[in-house]
């Protein structure tokens, strides 16, 4: 392994500053009354309520799994701040009576809230600590009928839809994570895209935690009545502290008959430092339910940063014809553990699946693909195809592949490969020989690896995702 | 679930231990005591337990099998048919205890083979540095009760740069019903030997028994094995198999085993490439039917840098069968050069029929090549077609299509009898499949 490639992983992270912004925060720990003052600062609704408790009885009664390939201190629930929100909390009329802290914060993130949000074209709803701070082009949308707020404000607006959907997917009692979220979720996108329209723009939730010693737990509830569709994306930072944050999100997607929802992520939370000090642990459920015929469901994600991932977008195929995709790209580097992949359940006739799925390791981190494909009975006609590509760089990291493979109908095709590989001296040769420096040839080499799931990101995040691979990698391969 | 359940089969195993213990030396019988003691601090799995989740022997947990008793009524006439033509050198054991009398042994003179008792007394060292020492029972309850309950075993130990050309055939008799028993095999491969066994599990008629077979091979330095093994237990059996390998530097292992007969069936293979530039190739096959579940969990450990394995497996389920296939590759940090590939082909020949297959690498050094697929689906439109607008029947077109599916593993069989006999049953199985 020669320096450059050395030199070429370890950038600093840069998104890792505090912005010093007056917070609310709730009293550390959890029980009963820490759900009731959440529920009160929000001044939720009765059944919202029983909801978050009914969860929290459920959570009670779980134990946390230990079955993932990913190894971390015990998590003191009652050492974590449920509620954080910047202060002064009125209602925001304009964007201009916006906190400046906090729009400098996001100047400085590069997020497009302002003006900017005009010329890229994106709508874009802000979630600060755990509390949603913006949500820009909210009248150009409504004209077409687009509900896209946080969900907290869809509760007070549209309760019926939140009752409808809300858990539907995610039951509050799915998993550990998803049960804690459900109890203490504050904040989170909602999206509603009525019968026949396809959203005119992209949108894009940015979230940050900005808090230290508070966990950001953010619901999101996506729907997409019949014959709608909506291209979503997602962004994430945090700033650099010692001590470890637990991220535990809960994402429910629900489409209708020939409805289409792409889902796009760039997580990069803090990810600690080179010896593994602090960093983000990012517990997250999501799940798209192809409830309807001919439905489409598309998950993308570039992982790169939070000391630990876990987390397995997933599609219950139900509708017959309908279609789920899943492409990642996960970047390891130094003490970093992804345990990520996806669940592709297939129910419904002629359902078809595509998993792409790249995992980077360098340094002593260790990458880990697991994934299920669950061919039902009544899943005649099935078809599944599966790719996981390992890179690894360096000899202290690990890469992992646990595919679960269950066919229970033999009409089905399924096929998964695997490899893994490692950038060539002979490569790198080759790149030198033609006049390209060992940096450029290494960034060249992983962005083709990946450009499988680049592709299917939206222009924006594309460049993005192939410069945060560059810097996540800066100093790594040589 | 069944924790009250699951001790029964234990229980009356383990009522039945204590006294029997007749083995002259003292480190093989502290080798049982402390399997049996692992035993009782145990129970059973469950599918709870990652390991065997595709694998519900909860209905072997409620039989009360003994352990058997010897069976001296088989007369030679009775299992003439099963004897490979091409192998001089034949143990059979019947229900798990060695009969001399039906085994034939000419070649002493190059190749040390024998059983337990006449071992003990000859080659001891030998046999107390590797018995026991690969296949460990420390996170194995069937290879612990197997260790503790073994009667015989058998043993071969290639000399040194000897090359036996001849199979040695290795057989297993089911006479008795409702009996548990242990065969055990222990292969030593000196430096630059090669030889090629054959070790096989047959059932004189349609029975309930259990089968818990443990086999342990160490190849030295430039050893040559190949194993086969064929499991045609009564489909009413139980059948389960630990298998594990060692090997040294420059040594090759090969291993065909072909899975046809009991009604659950598990196998397990653990190899682990404990120096440089070792070798193996895997094949397996699993033909089911009927309600047949039959489990491989093979694991190939890449311990040291320049090992080379290869891996296929393959199963065709029929009827509602049920295969499970779980492949694992583990690299180790520092294991360079490794370059590995396994493939998972699975062929699903009725609609109720299931597979579960998980090929899993786990991987720790970065100069590798490693690769895995797995595929699962049924017969191809277009291959039928093909053959009908060649002249054949549809029935005729599918038959050799599983046929040839199957016979890819099968052709790499070594022994030529052997390898005819198989496909034979492979083709009996394909032309009685009313599809």
């Amino acid at each position: 392994m020669s320096a450059v490639l050395q030199s070429l992983v370890n950038q600093p992270y840069k998104h890792g500053f505090v912005t010093e912004i007056e917070s609310d925060i709730a009293p550390k720990g959890l029980n009963e009354d820490t759900i009731r003052l959440i529920s009160a600062k929000k001044n939720e609704p009765e059944w919202l309520l029983s909801f978050r408790l009914k969860a929290y009885q459920k959570w009670l009664t779980m134990t946390e799994p230990e079955w993932q390939n990913v190894h971390y201190p015990k998590i003191d629930f009652q050492a974590i701040s449920y509620y954080s929100a910047p202060k002064p909390k009125k209602k925001l009329a304009s964007m201009d009576e916006v906190d400046p802290e906090l729009l400098r914060t996001f100047e400085k993130l590069g997020v497009p809230m302002h003006e900017r949000a005009a010329l890229a074209g994106v709508a874009v709803d802000v979630i600060f600590d755990s509390v949603s701070v913006a949500t820009t082009y909210k009248q150009k949308l409504a004209d077409v009928g687009i509900i896209f707020c946080s969900i907290s404000e869809a509760v007070h607006t549209h309760p019926e839809l939140i009752q409808k959907y809300l858990g539907t997917v995610v039951p509050v009692g799915d998993n550990y994570f998803a049960a804690l979220n459900s109890a203490v979720f504050t904040d989170g996108s909602f999206c509603f895209i009525p019968k026949g329209v396809k959203c005119p723009m992209d949108l894009s939730t940015y979230f940050r935690i900005n808090t230290e010693g508070s966990g950001q737990f953010e619901r999101t509830l996506i729907i997409a009545e019949e014959d709608a569709a909506v291209s979503y994306l997602e962004g994430c930072t945090a700033p650099r502290f010692d001590t470890n944050q637990l991220h535990a999100a809960v994402v429910e997607l629900v489409a209708l008959d020939n409805a289409d929802i792409k889902y796009s992520t760039v997580q990069n939370w803090y990810a600690g430092d080179e010896n593994g000090i602090g960093g983000i642990y990012n517990f997250v459920t999501k799940r798209g339910l192809a409830k309807g015929r001919n439905s489409r469901i598309s998950w993308t994600q570039v992982e790169t940063g939070s000391a630990i991932t876990w987390k397995y977008p997933s599609c219950i195929l139900r509708g017959d014809n309908s279609v789920g995709e899943f492409y990642s790209v996960a970047v390891t580097n130094n003490y970093q553990q992804a345990d990520t992949g996806t669940k592709m359940i297939h129910l419904g006739k002629n359902t078809r699946s595509t998993i792409v799925s790249k995992g980077i390791s360098a340094g002593h981190s260790n990458s880990s693909y697991r994934g299920l494909v669950r061919i039902a009975p009544t899943a005649e006609g099935a078809r599944n195809y599966s790719q996981c590509d390992s890179m690894l760089i360096g000899d202290q990291c690990g890469a992992h592949t646990f595919p679960y493979i269950q066919v229970h109908n033999n009409s089905a095709i399924v096929e998964h490969e695997a490899s893994t590989s490692k950038i060539g001296e002979d490569q790198l040769f080759y790149f030198s020989q033609r006049g390209i420096n060992a940096e450029e040839a290494v960034s060249m080499i992983i962005n083709g690896f990946c450009k499988d799931v680049f592709q299917q990101l939206p222009m924006e995040f594309a460049v993005e995702a192939t410069k945060l691979l560059s810097f996540k990698l800066e100093g790594s391969v040589g | 679930m069944s924790e009250t359940v699951a001790t029964d089969y234990l229980d009356c195993l383990l009522k039945s231990w204590s006294t029997k213990s007749n083995q002259p030396l003292s480190w093989l019988n502290q080798l049982r005591a402390s399997a049996i003691d692992y035993v009782s601090t145990q129970r059973l799995p469950t599918k709870r337990d990652e390991e065997w989740r595709f694998t519900d022997i909860s209905a072997l947990a409620r039989l009360s099998f003994q352990s058997a008793q010897s069976n001296t009524d088989l007369q030679a006439q009775d299992i003439k048919h099963l004897h490979l033509k091409e192998a001089k050198n034949s143990l059979v054991f019947v229900d798990g205890h060695y009969s001399a009398e039906l085994s034939t042994i000419i070649d002493s003179a190059t190749l040390k083979i024998g059983n337990l008792s006449e071992f003990l007394l000859t080659h001891a060292a030998i046999l107390e540095s590797h018995f026991g020492q690969y296949a460990k029972f420390d996170n194995s309850v069937f290879a612990a009760l197997n260790t503790a309950f073994l009667r015989d075993c058998a043993l071969i130990i290639v000399p040194k740069n000897i090359v036996i050309a001849e199979p040695v055939h290795l057989l297993f008799i089911a006479t008795q019903s409702e009996v548990t028993s242990c065969p055990r095999c222990l292969i030593i491969g000196e430096p630059g030997s090669n030889v090629t066994f054959v070790e096989d599990y047959v059932s004189l008629r349609e029975a309930a028994y259990v089968t818990n077979s443990v086999t342990e091979i160490s190849l030295s330095a430039n050893a040559h094995a190949r194993h086969i093994r064929i499991q045609r237990e009564s489909t009413q059996a139980y059948h389960l198999a630990n298998c594990a390998v060692s090997l040294a530097h420059g040594s090759n292992y090969q291993s065909v085993s072909i899975s046809l007969g009991a009604q659950i069936s598990r196998y397990n293979l653990d190899i682990q490439l404990i120096d440089e530039a070792a070798e193996c190739t895997i094949d397996g096959l699993a033909l089911i039917s009927d309600n047949q579940l039959a489990d491989t969990h093979t694991c190939i450990d890449h311990i040291k840098p320049n090992g080379t394995s290869r891996q296929q497996h393959k199963c065709i389920v029929n009827d509602k069968a049920h295969a499970v296939f779980n492949g694992k590759i583990i690299v180790r940090p520092h294991a360079q050069q490794t370059n590995s590939s396994q493939s998972s082909r699975n062929l699903l020949l009725s609609k109720a029929a299931q597979v579960d297959t998980k090929p899993q690498l786990e991987i720790f050094a970065d100069d590798v090549k490693c690769a895995h697929g797995a595929t699962v689906g049924q017969l191809d439109q277009e291959e039928i077609f093909y053959l009908e607008s060649r002249g054949l029947s549809e029935a005729a077109a599918r038959g050799l299509l599983t046929y040839a599916f199957g016979a890819e593993i099968i052709n790499r069989i070594p022994v030529s009898s052997l390898r005819q006999q198989l496909e034979q049953t492979v083709l009996n199985q394909t032309q009685d499949n009313k599809l």
